[in-house]
C-alpha cells in the first residue's frame, strides 16, 4: 500500500548472498543424526503416489500391524529412531524378548524345561540378523542377566 | 654477571617461560626481548660436538661473542641512549622556574636509564616505570599556566617514550609494560592518582591494561571515593559520549565502573560532592547511545564475552605457536577414528579419557589459549574438509553429506565432551565459559569464511556444528540440565550474532536452527517461568527486519519467497503450540513488520490465550460490553512508551493528555510524526505505533479514573480522543493509513484494549468529516479479513458492528458502491462472514510441500 521503495546497496548486497545459499539448501538429513543404513535420499516422485506417511503412522497400535520382518527390520535399520522404539515396543507385546549379549530377539517355542531365579531353559524361536531369518534353538539357556528389561514407555 | 647465561641454560629458562602451566605462553618475540639475544652462531656449535675439546672452546667463545654483542646489537641500548639525551634537554629547557620536586624527579629518572641501559635486569626496568608513571602523573601541567606550554608537552612526551620504549617488543613487550604501568596507576599516591590529563595520556598511548584498570576504579567508586567517582564519571563523559566515534574505548573497556555508577545513580546516593542528576543524565546518555535489544551486540562481561573473544580468535591467526597445526591435525585425525571405532563407540568415556591424556601429553590443555587455538583450528580443518567434500561434484549427495558428516559429528562429540567434563560436576562456570568460547569460534570461522568466500559460502559445515552440538547438550543427564539455560543463552546469543542481516548467506539454516522443534521446546516450553521467551522474541524479531525490505516491496523472488514461507511455517507452529508467546510479543513483532503483509500479522494477532473461550462474532446480539474479560488489559512485553522519542515531545504529549492544552500540541503533532518529505516512507512507524497504543491505554486507564468502563460514549471528548480526531483529520492519505493500521493491531481477542481500540475506530468512522476517512477505515478492516484465515476476533467484532448496525449507515456510502468489483467484493465478505459457522479459526498449516 505504501508503494515500493528502491532496496539499498547493502539489501542488495545481502540477497547475493542469500540467492547463492539457494542453490544449496539445508538438507534434512543436516539436522538429524547420522543414518547408517537408510539415507535420506529426496527425489521427485508422481504426484499419484503417497507423498506423505499414513496417518496415525507413529503409533503402537499402527506399528502391532505390522510384520515380525518388517519389526525386525525397523529395529535393525532405523537404529535410534522412533521408529526403533515403537518397533521393540510392539515385539514385546508379542512375547518377543531381546538378548543384550547377543542382540537378538527370542521367543518361547513352548514352555521352558527349566524356570528358577537366574536363567529359563528350553526350546526358542529366535531371529538370525545375520542370515535374516528366523532359526530355532532346542535346549538354550536365557540367562535373564542377559534379559533386556527396560520398561518402555 | 660475568660471561652471562650458556645457551644450554637458556633452553631451559625459554623451555621455562613456555611450559609453565597457568601462565600465558610468550610468542618467540617476548622470549627473544625477555632474555638476552640468541647468538646466531648458535647452530653452528652442535657440530663440533664431536670433539670435547673444542666443544668447550666454541662454547666459550660463543659467550664471549653474545656478550658483546648484546652490548653493540643491542637496539633498545640506543633507543635508551636517546632518551637520556631527551631528559637532559627537558631539563635545560624547563630551566630554572622548574620546582625543586620535578627537578630532582627527572635527575632521578635521568638515572634509572642510564641503570636499566647498564644492567637490562627486570628491577631497574621496572623502577624505570614507575618513575616515568609517577613523573607523568606529577608533571606540570598546561592548564596550571606555570610553565611555558611547549615545554610541558615535551616534558610528557618523554615519559610516554619511555615508556613506550619499555613496551617495545624488543624490550619488555606490551603485556608486562602495562600491566605494571596499571599496577602503578592505581597504587599510586591518591593526590595524582586521579590526574586526569596525565591518565588520559596514557590510556591514548595504549599504555593501559583497561580490564585491570576498571575493576580498580570500580572498587574506589563502590568504597564512596568521591575523587574517584568524579573521575570515573569524566572518563566516561570523555570516552564513552564526546569521542565515542573517534577512541579505541569501548562499553565494555569500562564495564564495571559503568555498572557502579549506573546503580549509584538509581539506588544509593553519590558521594558528598557529586551531584544526582549529573549522574543520572550520564548514565541516560549512556543509555541512549546503547543498543536497547536485549541481546545486546556490545560484549558486556559475563558469558557473552566468551563468545566475543572467540569470535576475535580469528584475528589472531599469524601468531599460532609453531607446530601447533599439525598437533591439532594428528589429534583431530586420532579423535576422528577414535569416535568411529566400533570398540570406542560401546565405552566412549574410555575413548575420551584416552584422548584427554593425549591431548596433554602434547601440551594442548596447559593453557586456556592453546585450547582455544586447537578449537579454532580443528573448527578450520573441519570446514575446509567439507568444502573440498562439495567440491566433488561426481560423488553421491547422500556419500559426500556422509564424508562431511564424518569429522563434523566427531569433533562436535569431542567439544560435548569437553565441555561436560571441564572442570568439576558442580562447576557450571567453565563449563558455560568453554562452550561460550566454542560458539563465539564458529561463529567467528563463519563470519570470516562469510565475508573471504562470498558467493562461495557454504552453510553446511556451521549448520551442523552447531545443531548436533545442541542436541548433545540437551541429552537427559543431570550435569547438562544444570546448565540447560545457559546453554540456550549462549545460543540465542551466537544465533544474535549470526542473523541474516550479518550473514545473510547462513539465512536458511538459521531459520532451521531457529526453527528446530528441540530449540523451540526448549526455549518456549520447557525453560521455567518463561525465562527464555524473551531471547526468543528477540531472534524472531531478527528475521523479521530482514525480511522487511523484501516483503515491503512485494519483491519476491524464489530465495525470499522461501524464506518467507519458512517464516510463515514457523509462525503457524508458534500459534498452533505457543499462542500465549504471540500474545504477549504481538507489538514488538507488528512493529517490525511491513504494514502490507497482512497474513503474516493476521497470524500473531489470531493468537489469544489457550483458557479463553471466544464468543462466536455471528452471534445475533453479542453485547460485548458484557463480556467479563474486556476489563483485563493484555500483556504487553515491549516497552513502547520508551519508543516515544525526543524525551521533550513525550512531555509534552503527557502534558496535554493532563490538561488538554496548549491546542498547538495538536497542530504540531504531525510534524512530530514526518521524518521525511518522500512519498512511501513519509512517517515514523514505530514512532506512530508507540504514540497510538501509549495515548490508548492512557485513556483506559482515565476513564476508570473516573469510575467508568470505556464505551462508545466514555471515550468522547477528552485529550485522548482530541489526538485520534486530530490525526485522522490532520494526517494526508499514508499517514492515515499507518494511523489506522496502528489501531488495528490492537483489535485482537476480547481484552480492554480490543474493546478500547474497537469502540474508537467505530466513533473515527462515525464523527469523521469527510468520506475519505471513513473508505480508510473500511479499506484496512477489510483488506485484513479478505486474506485467507485465520482472522483476529477483535477485527471481526469491529467490521460486523460497522456493516450491521444502522447507525453507521454503512450501506449508504458511495465507496461501497463505487465500481461493480468493490460491490461484489462487499458482498462476499459480508457473506464468508456469515456462512462461517466455526468461528475459532483453526490454523491449518496449508503450505505445499
Amino acid at each position: 500500500p505504501l508503494g515500493p521503495v528502491p532496496l539499498q546497496k547493502e539489501h542488495q548486497l545481502q540477497f547475493q548472498m542469500m540467492e547463492a545459499a539457494y542453490y544449496h539448501m539445508p538438507h534434512p538429513s543436516d539436522s538429524e543424526r547420522l543414518r547408517s543404513y537408510l539415507p535420506r535420499n529426496t527425489c521427485a516422485t508422481p504426484p499419484y503416489y503417497q507423498q506423505v506417511q499414513l496417518p496415525h503412522s507413529d503409533t503402537v497400535e499402527f506399528f502391532q500391524r505390522l510384520s515380525t520382518e518388517t519389526l525386525f527390520f525397523i529395529f535393525y535399520y532405523m537404529e535410534g529412531s522412533k521408529g526403533q522404539y515403537l518397533a521393540a515396543k510392539a515385539l514385546k507385546k508379542q512375547s518377543w524378548r531381546f538378548h543384550t549379549k547377543y542382540m537378538m530377539w527370542f521367543q518361547r517355542h513352548e514352555e521352558p524345561k527349566v524356570i528358577n531365579e537366574e536363567y529359563e531353559q528350553g526350546t526358542y524361536i529366535y531371529f538370525d540378523y545375520e542370515k535374516w531369518g528366523q532359526r530355532k534353538k532346542e535346549g538354550f539357556t536365557f540367562e535373564y542377566k542377559y534379559l533386556e528389561d527396560r520398561d518402555l514407555n | 654477571k660475568m660471561g652471562g647465561v650458556t645457551p644450554q641454560q637458556m633452553a631451559v629458562y625459554e623451555e621455562f617461560a613456555r611450559n609453565l602451566p597457568g601462565f600465558l605462553p610468550l610468542s618467540e618475540r617476548d622470549t627473544q626481548a625477555l632474555f638476552m639475544p640468541k647468538p646466531a652462531t648458535d647452530t653452528t656449535v652442535t657440530s663440533y660436538v664431536a670433539n670435547p675439546a673444542v666443544a668447550v672452546a666454541a662454547a666459550q667463545q660463543v659467550v664471549a661473542y653474545a656478550t658483546a654483542s648484546a652490548v653493540s646489537n643491542d637496539e633498545v641500548g640506543a633507543m635508551l641512549e636517546k632518551l637520556v639525551a631527551e631528559v637532559e634537554i627537558v631539563l635545560t629547557a624547563m630551566g630554572p622556574a622548574t620546582p625543586p620536586a620535578q627537578h630532582g624527579a627527572l635527575h632521578s629518572l635521568l638515572e634509572s636509564i642510564i641503570l636499566t641501559r647498564r644492567s637490562r635486569d627486570t628491577g631497574a626496568a621496572m623502577n624505570l616505570l614507575k618513575k616515568a608513571v609517577e613523573g607523568l602523573l606529577d608533571g606540570p601541567t598546561i592548564s596550571s599556566g606555570v610553565i611555558d606550554s611547549e615545554v610541558v608537552l615535551r616534558y610528557r612526551d618523554m615519559h610516554l617514550r619511555i615508556l613506550k620504549c619499555l613496551q617495545d617488543p624488543r624490550a619488555y613487550g606490551m603485556q608486562w609494560t602495562n600491566k605494571h604501568v596499571t599496577r602503578c596507576l592505581i597504587e599510586s599516591r591518591e593526590e595524582f592518582r586521579y590526574n586526569f590529563e596525565g591518565v588520559d595520556c596514557l590510556i591514548r598511548s595504549h599504555l593501559v591494561s583497561l580490564p585491570q584498570y576498571d575493576v580498580a576504579l570500580a572498587q574506589a567508586v563502590e568504597a564512596g571515593n568521591a575523587l574517584a567517582t568524579a573521575f570515573a564519571m569524566q572518563l566516561v563523559q570523555l570516552y564513552l559520549i564526546d569521542e565515542r566515534q573517534t577512541t579505541h574505548v569501548t562499553e565494555s573497556d569500562l564495564f564495571h565502573t559503568i555498572e557502579i555508577l549506573a546503580r549509584m545513580a538509581h539506588h544509593r546516593a553519590p558521594p558528598e560532592g557529586i551531584l544526582l542528576y549529573r549522574l543520572t543524565s550520564l548514565i541516560d546518555s549512556l543509555r541512549a547511545n546503547h543498543d536497547p535489544g536485549i541481546l545486546a551486540d556490545r560484549a558486556p562481561a559475563g558469558p557473552t564475552a566468551h563468545i566475543h573473544s572467540g569470535i576475535l580468535q580469528q584475528a589472531r591467526d599469524f601468531d599460532d605457536p609453531p607446530g601447533l597445526m599439525d598437533k591439532t591435525e594428528y589429534l583431530l585425525r586420532e579423535w576422528v577414528s577414535m569416535y568411529h571405532n566400533p570398540t570406542h563407540a560401546r565405552d566412549p568415556t574410555k575413548a575420551f579419557s584416552i584422548f584427554v591424556h593425549q591431548m596433554n601429553i602434547h601440551g594442548i590443555l596447559k593453557t586456556d589459549d592453546l585450547i582455544t587455538r586447537f578449537f579454532k583450528l580443528s573448527t578450520q580443518m573441519c570446514v575446509d574438509l567439507c568444502y573440498r567434500a562439495l567440491a566433488e561434484s561426481a560423488a553421491a549427495p547422500s556419500l559426500v553429506r556422509a564424508k562431511c558428516f564424518h569429522s563434523l559429528d566427531a569433533f562436535v562429540r569431542l567439544v560435548a565432551l569437553l565441555v561436560k567434563h571441564s572442570g568439576d560436576t558442580t562447576n557450571t562456570h567453565t563449563k558455560i565459559n568453554l562452550l561460550n568460547k566454542v560458539l563465539g569460534i564458529v561463529a567467528g570461522v563463519l563470519l570470516q569464511d562469510h565475508e573471504m568466500r562470498s558467493t562461495d559460502f557454504q552453510q553446511l559445515p556451521y549448520h551442523r556444528i552447531f545443531i548436533m552440538l545442541f542436541l548433545e547438550l540437551c541429552a537427559p543427564e543431570p550435569v547438562l540440565e544444570a546448565v540447560n539455560y545457559q546453554v540456550l543463552m549462549a545460543y540465542c546469543h551466537t544465533l544474535h550474532i549470526l542473523r541474516p542481516a550479518k550473514a545473510s548467506g547462513f539465512c536458511y539454516a538459521w531459520l532451521e536452527l531457529v526453527s528446530h522443534r528441540v530449540f523451540i521446546g526448549r526455549m518456549l516450553a520447557i525453560t521455567p517461568q518463561q525465562k527464555c521467551w524473551g531471547m526468543y522474541a528477540q531472534l524472531l524479531i531478527d528475521l523479521f527486519k530482514y525480511l522487511a525490505p523484501y516483503l515491503r516491496n512485494a519483491e519476491l523472488a524464489k530465495p525470499v519467497t522461501l524464506l518467507y514461507k519458512g517464516t510463515l511455517r514457523v509462525l503457524l507452529v508458534l500459534l498452533h503450540d505457543f499462542p500465549e508467546f504471540l500474545c504477549d510479543y504481538h507489538y514488538g513483532f507488528c512493529d517490525v513488520i511491513p504494514p502490507n503483509c497482512i497474513q503474516m500479522r493476521n497470524l500473531i494477532l489470531s493468537a489469544f490465550p489457550r483458557n479463553m473461550r471466544l464468543p462466536d462474532p455471528f452471534t445475533p446480539n453479542l453485547k460485548v460490553d458484557m463480556l467479563q474479560e474486556i476489563a483485563h488489559a493484555p500483556r504487553v512485553l515491549t516497552n513502547f512508551a520508551s519508543t516515544i522519542q525526543p524525551m521533550t515531545f513525550k512531555k509534552e504529549l503527557d502534558s496535554y493528555l493532563k490538561a488538554r492544552a496548549p491546542v498547538t500540541f495538536l497542530s504540531e503533532l504531525r510534524s512530530n510524526l514526518q521524518v521525511s518529505q518522500e512519498a512511501g516512507v513519509r512517517y515514523n512507524i514505530q514512532l506512530m505505533n508507540a504514540l497510538v497504543l501509549y495515548v490508548g491505554t492512557q485513556a483506559i486507564a482515565f476513564i476508570r479514573s473516573k469510575g467508568h468502563a470505556p464505551n462508545m460514549s466514555t471515550i468522547a471528548h477528552s485529550a485522548h480522543m482530541d489526538i485520534f480526531q486530530n490525526l485522522a483529520v490532520d494526517l494526508d492519505t499514508e499517514g492515515r493509513y499507518l494511523f489506522l493500521n496502528a489501531i488495528a493491531n490492537q483489535l485482537r481477542y476480547p481484552n480492554s484494549h480490543t474493546h478500547y481500540f474497537s469502540c474508537t475506530l467505530l466513533y473515527l468512522f462515525a464523527e469523521a468529516n469527510t468520506e475519505a476517512i471513513q473508505e480508510q477505515i473500511t479499506r484496512v478492516l477489510l483488506e485484513r479479513l479478505i486474506v485467507n484465515r485465520p482472522h483476529p476476533w477483535g477485527l471481526l467484532i469491529t467490521f460486523i458492528e460497522l456493516i450491521k448496525n444502522p447507525t453507521y449507515k454503512f450501506w449508504t456510502h458511495e465507496f461501497v458502491h463505487c465500481a461493480p468489483e468493490i460491490e461484489k467484493l462487499f458482498e462476499s465478505v459480508a457473506r464468508s462472514c456469515m456462512v462461517q459457522k466455526q468461528v475459532q479459526p483453526t490454523p491449518e498449516p496449508e503450505i505445499p510441500e
